[in-house]
């Protein structure tokens, strides 16, 4: 701790604090440009100079630490007429076209010299210009460099945090323009973060180009739809139609940064397709109707019998609006099949639930980057859950620590990583198993047969998995000697489940070592936790309590369905159609179905078959809460009505309910929350109060908002042998599935921006196999199973496992679930030139 | 005493009917010196000083290039909120700078005519002219579009104003307008 005079106020602070967030603290505010927290400083602009006595010059406190006894002084004439000139200069080249330039109304510069400038130019000379027209740098990036103060965030940013690393500076002092290289289009993450922390009007969103101004839009601070990570963004509207969604600085987890589908991807909300009526399948057709015809049309058709009723209720949905639907199955229809997921069987996530300890409570990521080693496994961590990624990057790059990535994918991650592991899709319970192994063969060294009993079954395991055992010793090497590990597990543990046990067997097994462990699923729909945690599973009531009665999961559903056992379906959110893994089965289903009940925003291909379509909500027209990967409860807020006759979903829910039973449910969401709280021990703590509550200084992680744990649990954790696959020399590769980066499931593909980046499938393959099948970036390949084959563009991916195809399960023109075979594994596929 | 004097003087005045006979003098006064009623709209209209602040007008530069860049200054500096801009982007060489107006639209009812907007504009796009007759049959003429503000004014900017011009009165279904000669104008009385 050292003692400083700051304008005469003495005080303490911590060593090596810098004089600028010293002064913050003491309640002084200095000017900067080019500092943020969490980038590298480098005191480049000069506008945070203040006086230290006894020192001739001028300091920049932003790269200044405190000295014990620093006398500084930040208000002084000299500090202020420091600041003038500095601006004076930024200005001399300045363009200065504020009526025309995007940031007009919300610039830093225009508040700067507002606030500090000179009010009058001395200069006549004609200005400089790096161009005379702005320049597009990427689908969604426009770019005037002449507005550029040289801050070098963007730069920084796109390097320390995005981890991207496309732009740098040409050119120096003030003819150093920041842009990509040699100025060409940019093939990058598209997430915008560079626009977010530019300044000025240097980095501008396409999307948003003269469109408005910042003051005619009206928000709503509120978390993003498109994944688990939970980041907080406001969405912003002019006239109804939504207009951009910005991060904001030090609020959030996320802080001043979101991924393209966060920030690019919600002008789908306000598409002229929406649904705006309830549906009506009258002599074959889908008619509107009254909301009161369709509610009356359900009401007749729900039989008696709950067994013969089944719900799928979307993971995107609200706590409030899961909860009431669970509450409406299981009270109302007297039915235990909910489901939700049309992807995942509902046992594998009951073990993974379990093995992931989620019933233990809340995790945080900032808890997890503090330990000594990070596993990622099991996730494309850098497409499905950008933000996580960043923050993984931004925290291993500023601590030493162990960052190890297992994923038979390259992904953008490996760069911050010590440790790569490739192992193949599908086999990380063989990889896990071996590292178990290497990490106990201490405890069975000396132990003679059972000794080569361990090391025969490692070097099977090790070769199951794909890896050499080089890999495998490293991480249990790197597991020994920490004391804390933290295991980031993704959805590629439930996509064909397998492994699950064996993550479990892990987490116990660092634990009885003494070490701390703590783990975080990574999924990738936003509510997909709060959808488990508020009992929509069909074995899994509220609190991972166990259901009274075991009801079917969706694939259980769509059978009884086909069966005839099963006469009324009810899916709220859910495109079973296109998302679950095989598109025959589904749609012979939906096709066979009694009487089926679709509540979605847009006409989606499950909602073709059904015979009441209910108009919902988008996240931007209601309110509610989900729960983030990490177990944080935070608050989705109301920007706009519904278009139409839509309503919210939890008013159709309760509808329905009502129907029924006329006291059923709560008014509103806040009652509803209060009963999930009374009801539910994990959210007993969750209050709208600390929701989305702001911190100032850039402290992100509002522990309070994490659910409890759930207590005593009696989870079952089978283990799952994934089905192998059909391996042939025809179809030599494996492909895996999962999320691009710039999609969310189907929905993204609605949003203008977003299908403008990437509409078109693209299959990932690695650069060997590309060279040895003689393709390269950019061809048209035809990737072709034994049931089906689509024509997509290749890309190639640097340091992939070999003999693995990448195809997301976003695009329409490719759907990934007609490769897929109800009960088969992961299927195989030939890749050749089409 | 002064009481009494004062009392006298009253009653005098009441008999001689001195109040009455003054307001007469003042009637009578009007009624042989000149009229200054207008004979506005049928026959004379006033044209007002230069800078008087009437009905806004959207400039364009010698070339032709619309001068409104929309940046909304004028709306956010107007106090009623009644001017309404949305921009565009456009290549076309339409305005001066690559963002033009797709609306610009200002509703006359509710403007105070206070000038802000002209002030505030960067270009001078957004200027006051002197047109005040705003009656019309329906409320659609009291919002002015782009379009509208853009046709360029009667009143040459060379003339001075003050004056009371010769002038016709047309009514249409599309409002009522009056037609000024302004070589035949005379000074306004007062
Ligand atoms: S483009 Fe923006 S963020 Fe980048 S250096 Fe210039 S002013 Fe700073
Ligand atoms: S990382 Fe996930 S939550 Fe964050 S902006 Fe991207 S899609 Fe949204
Ligand atoms: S004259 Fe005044 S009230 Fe009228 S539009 Fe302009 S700023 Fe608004
Ligand atoms: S009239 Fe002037 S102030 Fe108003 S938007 Fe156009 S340029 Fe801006
Ligand atoms: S903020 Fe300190 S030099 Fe830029």
């Amino acid at each position: 701790m050292v003692t400083v005079k700051i304008n005469g106020k003495e005080i303490t602070v911590e060593d090596n604090t810098l004089i600028l967030d010293a002064a913050r603290h003491a309640g002084y505010e200095i000017p900067t440009f080019c500092y943020q927290a969490d980038l590298v400083g480098i005191g480049s602009c000069r506008m945070c100079l203040v006086e230290i006595e006894g020192q001739r010059k001028l300091q920049p406190s932003c790269v200044t630490p405190v000295l014990h006894g620093m006398a500084i002084n930040t208000e002084t004439p000299t500090v202020m007429s420091a600041r003038a000139s500095m601006l004076e200069f930024l200005l001399a080249n300045h363009a200065l076209d504020c009526p025309v330039c995007d940031k007009g109304g919300e610039c830093e510069l225009q508040d700067m010299v507002y606030k500090y400038g000179p009010h009058k130019g001395r200069h006549a000379e004609p200005k400089f210009k790096f161009q005379e027209k702005d320049y597009a740098l990427s689908p969604v990036i426009i770019k005037n460099s002449n507005r550029c103060v040289q801050c070098l965030k963007c730069v920084r940013v796109c390097r320390e945090v995005v981890g991207a690393n496309v732009l740098g500076a040409l050119g120096r002092g003030d003819h150093q323009e920041e842009t990509s290289f040699f100025r060409h289009f940019l093939d990058c993450d598209q997430d915008g973060n560079c626009i977010e922390v530019c300044p000025v009007g240097c980095f501008m969103r396409l999307p948003y180009r003269y469109k408005t101004r910042p003051w005619d839009l009206k928000g709503a601070d509120t978390i993003c739809q498109w994944c688990a990570t939970g980041c907080r963004m406001v969405i912003e509207e002019r006239d109804g139609v939504l207009i951009r969604s910005k991060a904001q600085f030090g609020v959030g987890l996320n802080s001043e940064t979101l991924c393209a589908r966060g920030r690019f991807g919600n002008d789908s909300m306000t598409r002229a397709e929406r649904l705006k009526t309830p549906l009506v399948r009258r002599f074959g057709k889908l008619e509107p109707a009254s909301w009161q015809e369709a509610l009356a049309v359900i009401k007749d058709n729900v039989p008696s019998d709950g067994e013969r009723i089944g719900g799928i209720a979307s993971p995107r949905l609200t706590n409030e609006e899961l909860y009431l639907f669970q509450k409406l199955f299981r009270n109302v229809f007297g039915s235990a099949n909910i489901d939700s997921s049309a992807r995942w069987d509902p046992d594998a996530v009951e073990a993974f639930i379990k093995a992931a300890s989620m019933d233990a409570g809340g995790v945080s990521v900032f808890d997890c980057m503090e330990s000594e080693t990070v596993i990622v496994i099991g996730s494309q961590v850098s497409d499905e859950n950008p933000v996580t990624d960043y923050i993984i990057r931004r925290i291993s790059a500023g601590r030493r620590m162990n960052l190890v990535i297992a994923s038979p994918r390259a992904m953008k991650l490996d760069s911050s990583a010590n440790l790569k592991i490739r192992h193949t899709a599908g086999k990380a319970g063989a990889l896990l198993e071996s590292v178990i192994l290497s990490f106990n063969s201490a405890r069975v060294a000396g132990t003679g047969g059972l000794e080569d009993m361990a090391s025969g079954r490692l070097a099977s395991v090790t070769s199951e998995a794909g890896v050499d055992g080089e890999a495998v010793e490293s991480l249990a090497r790197k597991l020994k000697s920490s004391g804390s590990v933290a295991i980031m597990a993704g959805t590629d543990f439930l996509r064909f489940p397998e492994g699950i046990a064996k993550l479990g067997l892990l987490k116990d097994l660092l634990k009885s070592s003494g070490k701390k462990v703590s783990v975080l699923p990574l999924l990738d729909r936003a509510n997909q936790r709060g959808a488990w945690e508020m009992g929509v599973h069909p074995s899994l009531g509220p609190a991972y309590a166990r259901a009274k009665q075991k009801g079917l999961g969706t694939d259980e559903m769509l059978e009884a369905v086909s069966k005839g056992a099963l006469d009324f379906l009810y899916i709220a959110g859910s495109d079973v159609a296109s998302m679950y893994p095989d598109e025959g089965v589904a749609t012979a289903a939906l096709g066979r179905a009694r009487f089926l009940v679709v509540q979605d925003t847009f006409m989606t291909d499950t909602a073709k078959f059904a015979h009441v379509v209910l108009p919902g909500a988008a996240f931007g027209e209601k309110e509610g809460t989900f729960t983030n990967q990490e177990g944080r409860a935070q608050a989705i807020r109301r920007l706009m009505h519904p278009p139409g006759k839509a309503k919210p979903d939890l008013d159709i829910i309760r509808a329905i309910g009502e129907r029924f039973d006329p006291s059923f449910g709560p008014k509103n969401f806040v009652l509803a929350l209060d009963e999930i709280r009374s009801g539910n021990r994990m959210y007993s703590n969750v209050s709208l109060a600390f929701n989305n509550k702001k911190n100032s200084d850039n402290r992100l992680d509002s522990k309070e908002a994490l659910v409890q744990g759930a207590g005593a649990s009696d989870l079952e954790a089978k283990e799952f042998a994934q089905k192998p696959s059909a391996e042939s020399a025809e179809y030599p590769f494996r492909l895996i599935t999962g999320n691009h980066l710039f999609h969310s499931g189907k929905g993204t593909m609605r949003s203008e921006t977003l299908s403008g980046l990437l509409k078109a499938a693209v299959v990932e393959i690695s650069e060997e196999d590309a060279a040895s099948l003689g393709l390269k970036n950019g061809d048209r390949v035809r990737v072709k199973s034994k049931d089906y084959a689509a024509v997509v563009t290749l890309r190639t991916a640097r340091g992939s496992k070999n003999a693995h195809a990448f195809l997301a399960e976003n695009f329409e023109d490719c759907p990934v679930n007609r490769f897929l075979r109800r009960g088969e594994g992961p299927p195989m596929v030939s890749i050749t030139r089409a | 005493m002064a009481e009494d004097k004062g009392r006298i003087l009253e009653l005098i005045k009441r008999v001689l009917f001195t109040d009455f006979v003054k307001g007469l003098t003042v009637t009578l006064g009007y009624n042989v010196s000149k009229s200054i009623t207008h004979k506005y709209p049928d026959e004379e209209k006033w044209v007002p000083y230069r800078r008087f602040r009437g009905v806004h007008t959207l400039n364009r530069t010698e070339t032709g290039k619309e001068l409104c860049v929309a940046c909304e200054l004028c709306s956010k500096a107007c106090p009623t909120q009644c001017i309404t801009v949305i921009p565009m982007e456009d290549d076309t060489g339409r305005g001066i700078a690559d963002r033009v107006a797709k609306v610009w639209k200002v509703d006359l009812v509710r403007c105070l005519y206070c000038g802000y907007c002209e002030d505030a504009c960067p270009t001078r796009a957004v200027r006051l002219s002197r047109e005040y007759e705003l009656a019309c049959t329906d409320l659609s003429c009291t919002v002015r579009q782009r379009e509208d503000l853009l046709k360029p004014v009667q009143v040459p900017e060379s003339f001075e104003g003050g004056v009371i011009a010769k002038s016709e009165f047309l009514r249409s279904k599309r409002g009522i307008k009056v037609k000024v000669d302004l070589s035949n104008t005379r000074k306004r009385p007062l």
